[in-house]
């Protein structure tokens, strides 16, 4: 199996440290348009579409196996074996931060350093932990999802990969940048709200940037701190922007944030 | 066209004239409301405030728009929306429900538009919504509908599988019981021809017992390999290749190796229409041997039998018939039967009622159906279709 073909891995930029873009839930990774492309000059940018995503190949979501992120770790994992990626700074959004996280513990001699956007351990709230979130609203979620994939049935994803040298037609479908299978789209949504990564997160060793916005739904600012307090070596930053994804509302001061932790390498490592 | 319309409309009427723009605005019959890059209201209609039941400086620069849906709603913007609206400029059809200020819910559809500034920064969002209460409603039911059908799926799947397993069971079985049966009588046999060497007897009603013994014996080992037939055929026949088999050398093949029996002028082949077929030589072999020797069998006493064998196309797919003049069945009566294991219609005649389920079997197994006509004292012709 080609892993790069299966989550669509897109290498670009110069230099020899490789940075690796990860989408979170909802899109691909295109999300990272405002924002990948200003670390070109000096990193070997990679994008990918996790599996079930994107133009990521469908027929290899298995729902069992991508029923544990760890699976989606995994196959980051390969894809930097595929690579051949070593020393490389992970950024995931979101669900994807998780993602890093335990691709990073699994084997840490690959991961530089970890950048974490808008990042959440646990959606849902516990004794003593507030997520943010009781079950009932992740089921009203899924509900939302599905009173929305009414109209875009599995049959519009072909069509729109059909017409991707013709921008004007894929234009003229809806949202079609985000679209991807319901089916999936349920199922991962499922696995990413009801996952718990909070034993994870002491297990880290890489230095880490918790980019944590400062008005998020997704992530309140309470779960920020937690993981600042979890992880050993990580820096908090909240970045003055509302919603759940600062690489597009705010893509300057995001990279900025990032590119400050990357060139304050010993101070950081030092802590 | 446009010309004269140009020179007609000031004449036609005054009330044209009368629209408002800010009473449209204002009075829509949808909900209009902009905001912030970031969702924050800046300005909403009264036919929105209305639905809402909130009065304008409740909301303006106070709540954002995602906080007017519920919180599915709510994480789907941010998910999903927000960043659409930045990456493609627009979103269209989204469907969220309005929490109103009296805590009802209104479903709405959402479509909403990206102004961007001179430098190409987000400015504002334009946002349309559209009361679908009864939409949704149908919406629902459809959704409902699509589980249950799911689910129904489902079930079958499961319970398909689950007779295959079944059917599969007791295809072992059968074999393994008639692979086991088949030596002890094997042995009995033996042990019956020793018996009948050695004993004497003096009652002549003993000879006849003996024989009605062998007879009973005989039938038994018949069964036992038409069991043995039944399981393996069909398995065998996973394996085989399709072939194209030339009809006519083939079966007068099969009709030599008929039982030893007077069989000129019997069989009449016409294969003209369709000379050949494509099928596993085996399974063929099988289902024309079982047919001619039942026509054979089962020919009328004291009449001269005829067989023909034939095919011919309809709606292009080959049928390949077996007519006899043979004493035939009450179709109304057996018909449903026909092809059931150890079902038999004429005791008279010898035979165990394995042959008619095996080529059924065997023609289902191939892609096709198997038809049967018959009168009592007039013959039978069994249609076979075999789709190509």
């Amino acid at each position: 199996m080609d892993v790069l073909k299966r989550n669509n891995v897109r290498v670009s930029g110069a230099g020899s440290q490789a940075m690796i873009f990860v989408h979170g839930f909802g899109c691909n990774q295109r999300m990272w348009r405002l924002v990948a492309p200003a670390f070109e000059a000096r990193y070997r940018v990679v994008l990918l579409d996790l599996v079930g995503a994107g133009e990521s190949d469908l027929t290899a979501y298995d729902s069992a196996r991508y029923g544990r992120l760890a699976a989606h770790a995994e196959d980051i994992l390969e894809i930097m074996r595929a690579l051949n990626l070593s020393d490389a700074i992970f950024v995931g959004h979101s669900v994807s931060a998780m993602i890093g996280i335990l691709a990073a513990i699994q084997e840490p001699d690959l991961f530089a350093r970890l950048v974490l956007v808008a990042p959440s351990p646990r959606y849902l709230n516990d004794v003593s932990y507030t997520g943010g979130f009781e079950a009932p609203d992740i089921e009203e979620l899924l509900e939302t999802m599905d009173n929305n994939y009414l109209g875009w049935s599995a049959a519009v994803t072909p069509m729109i990969m059909g017409h991707a040298d013709r921008p004007e037609l894929t234009e003229e479908l809806n949202n079609s940048f985000c679209n991807t299978d319901p089916a999936i789209a349920r199922h991962f949504a499922r696995v990413t709200f009801l996952s718990d990564n909070r034993a994870d997160l002491p297990l880290v060793r890489t230095p880490t940037l918790i980019l944590q916005c400062a008005h998020d739904v997704l992530a309140p600012i309470a779960v920020g701190g937690f993981l600042h307090q979890q992880i050993l070596d990580s820096q908090l930053v909240v970045l003055d922007t509302s919603g759940h994804c600062p690489h597009l509302s705010a893509p300057q001061i995001t990279i900025k944030a990032i590119e400050a932790f990357l060139n304050h390498e010993s101070v950081v490592s030092s802590i | 066209m446009s010309e004269a319309d140009d020179t007609l409309l000031p004449e036609l009427d005054l009330r044209l004239t009368e629209e408002n723009p800010e009473d449209l605005y204002e009075h829509a019959p949808c909900g209009y409301c902009s905001c912030l890059p970031d969702g924050t209201l800046i300005k909403l209609n009264q036919t929105l405030l209305t639905w809402l039941g909130y009065a304008r400086q409740e909301l303006v620069a106070r709540l954002c728009l995602q906080q007017l849906f519920t919180i599915g709603g709510r994480l789907h913007y941010e998910m999903h929306c927000a960043p659409l609206l930045i990456l493609q400029g627009q979103v269209r059809e989204i469907s969220y429900s309005l929490r109103c200020k009296d805590g009802t819910i209104l479903p709405v559809l959402m479509n909403a538009v990206l102004r961007r500034d001179t430098d190409g920064n987000p400015l504002l969002i334009r946002v349309t919504l559209f009361d679908i209460t009864d939409r949704r409603k149908y919406e629902q039911d459809l959704l409902r509908a699509k589980e249950e059908a799911e689910e129904h799926r489902e079930l079958l799947q499961r319970q398909n599988e689950q007779l295959t397993r079944i059917n599969a069971d007791l295809d072992s079985f059968v074999y393994t019981a008639s692979h086991d049966l088949k030596q002890p009588i094997h042995n009995m046999a033996g042990l019956l021809t020793e018996f009948k060497a050695i004993a004497t007897f003096h009652d002549p009603e003993d000879d006849k017992m003996i024989g009605m013994f062998d007879q009973a014996l005989q039938q038994i080992l018949k069964t036992i390999e038409g069991l043995t037939e039944v399981v393996q055929r069909p398995r065998e026949l996973e394996q085989a290749a399709l072939e194209v088999v030339d009809l006519l050398p083939f079966t007068e093949e099969v009709i030599r190796s008929l039982q030893p029996r007077e069989v000129k002028d019997v069989f009449t082949l016409d294969f003209a229409t369709v000379p050949t077929l494509r099928i596993a030589r085996t399974a063929l072999q099988s289902i024309l041997y079982n047919l001619l020797s039942n026509a054979l069998k089962y020919a009328e006493p004291g009449r001269q039998p005829r067989i023909r064998v034939s095919t011919r196309l309809e709606n292009e797919v080959p049928v390949l018939s077996v007519q006899d003049n043979g004493r035939g069945f009450d179709i109304e009566r057996h018909g449903g039967q026909l092809f059931q294991l150890f079902r038999r219609f004429h005791p008279e005649v010898e035979g165990v009622g394995i042959g008619l389920y095996l080529v059924k079997r065997l023609v289902a197994q191939a892609g096709g159906q198997i038809e049967v006509e018959s009168e009592v004292g007039q013959g039978t012709t069994f249609h076979l279709y075999l789709p190509q």
